[in-house]
């Protein structure tokens, strides 16, 4: 409970009175009556941030939660115009330990440690963008593993696909899987390049790795269907595979390797 | 008139510590959590814990804070991701207090009842051990706090589908420096 006065001690009425606990940012607000006072019902003990808001007046701050109990005059910016503030959060009971943190008046605050605000103050926007990056990161890696089982099919199927006496039906069993590894691979690039960055991150350990494979596999799944088809034309017209169409296979396979390393370099401590 | 009103927040704290016996400030820390992943053994460390006791009438009051985001794993998605599933950036202190008897710097071993808020919640450690040493005018302490995820209502992360345990032991190794 506290009051909330001007510098000639009259009470401000309907004063907004913010009650930021420095030690977990929960936030708890409270307006002032018309004799000035208001009232934190339940507040827990700890330390606070507490902020007044008043009409016509300069917002004030007081970044620690020492206060309990002392008055302190603090001059607006106005000249004509001032704030006294008594504040004292009012403790509720909790369970004792044996040797269980006192709240004497001897108990240290954040303050004391040297913490800037800008350390103990909780960021909600931050704490948004991460939640979106983890999430859509979640998606990426659950599709990379989805993606997994196509990419190894393709790869069995192509064993049989491009031999003298493969079937079409093989041919285009391969052409299908391998269709819907690519698909399946643009969604989950689409996870990992589309999560927020987070800024002032240096990128460190073993995600480097990870992401210096998808500068192999990211290119290699374009070029592989590529030159797939032009493999999938020669072959339907009963031509040996020449030229370029003939990287497919060895692209592929390096696409692959590098999908797999990446994969690996997140999951196994090497 | 911002000397006025800084002049009137010292008003405030300095009473706080009028009555200060002794105080205790933290030289030097290494806080490293356990993280157990059927393919993984994780470890982060850090060094950015600050700390300070209070000692009045015999008793002392400490409070360490660590900010969650020191803690290094040695890959920074995977502390990228430890920041949002323990609500790091909106919860950014770990806060631990206890309070000791002033004689237990003088103790080999000292039991101190913690209390540690982390990722919004507070859980309560009871007679957790720590090994005290004492030399040339610095008290060594190092010991490990029995934590788990579930204390703070952290849903364990996943990694390929498994979720990591709940423990995550938390080894203290602390320089003190009374002054």
């Amino acid at each position: 409970m506290g009051k909330v006065v001007d510098a000639s001690g009259n009470p401000i009425a309907n004063a907004t009175v913010t009650a930021t606990s420095v030690d977990n940012g929960q936030v708890r607000t409270a307006g002032t009556g018309p004799d000035g006072s208001y009232r934190f019902e339940g507040l827990p003990p700890g330390k606070y941030r507490l902020k007044f808001e008043a009409d016509g007046l300069k917002k004030l701050e007081i970044p620690s939660a020492t206060v309990d109990g002392t008055e302190t005059a603090v001059p607006d910016a106005r000249p004509e115009a001032g704030e006294t503030i008594a504040s004292k959060p009012t403790p509720s009971p909790q369970d004792n330990l044996p040797n269980a943190p006192s709240s004497s008046k001897t108990e240290p605050s954040l303050s004391d440690l040297g913490l800037s605000p800008e350390q103990t103050r909780g960021n909600p926007r931050e704490q948004a963008l991460l939640d979106k990056r983890t999430h859509m990161l979640k998606i990426h890696q659950r599709m990379g593993l989805i993606t997994t089982v196509p990419l190894i099919a393709t790869v069995i199927a192509s064993m049989s696909a491009g031999g003298k006496s493969t079937s079409t039906a093989t041919r285009d069993l391969h052409t299908a899987l391998g269709g819907l590894t690519g698909d399946l691979y643009g969604i989950t690039a689409y996870y990992a390049i589309r999560a927020p960055r987070v800024p002032g991150t240096e990128t460190r350990g073993p995600i480097r790795f990870h992401k210096a494979m998808a500068w192999i596999h990211g290119p290699g799944m374009i070029m592989t269907p590529i030159l797939g088809i032009v493999a999938f034309d020669q072959k339907s017209k009963g031509e040996k595979i020449h030229g370029i169409a003939s990287a497919h296979g060895p692209v592929a396979i390096v696409t692959a390797g590098a999908f797999g390393a990446a994969l690996l370099s997140v999951s196994v401590k090497f | 008139m911002n000397e006025r009103i800084l002049v009137a927040l010292a008003l405030v704290t300095l009473p706080a510590f009028a009555g200060a016996d002794s105080q205790w400030v933290l030289q030097q820390s290494t806080l490293t959590y356990h993280v157990s992943h059927p393919l993984h053994q994780t470890e982060g460390v850090s060094h950015a814990a600050k700390g300070k006791g209070i000692c009045h009438a015999g008793q002392c009051e400490f409070l360490i804070a660590v900010p969650v985001k020191s803690f290094d794993s040695g890959d920074s998605n995977r502390d990228l991701h430890m920041l949002q599933v323990t609500r790091g950036a909106e919860f950014p202190l770990v806060t631990v207090r206890t309070r000791l008897p002033e004689s237990a710097a003088a103790s080999a071993i000292i039991n101190a009842d913690l209390e540690i808020q982390f990722a919004g919640q507070t859980a309560q450690y009871k007679q957790v051990p720590f090994k005290v040493e004492t030399q040339g005018g610095e008290t060594h302490i190092a010991g490990t706090i029995p934590a788990t995820l579930a204390d703070f209502k952290i849903d364990p992360p996943s990694l390929l589908t498994m979720p990591i345990k709940s423990d995550i032991p938390v080894r203290v190794e602390m320089t003190w420096r009374q002054q």
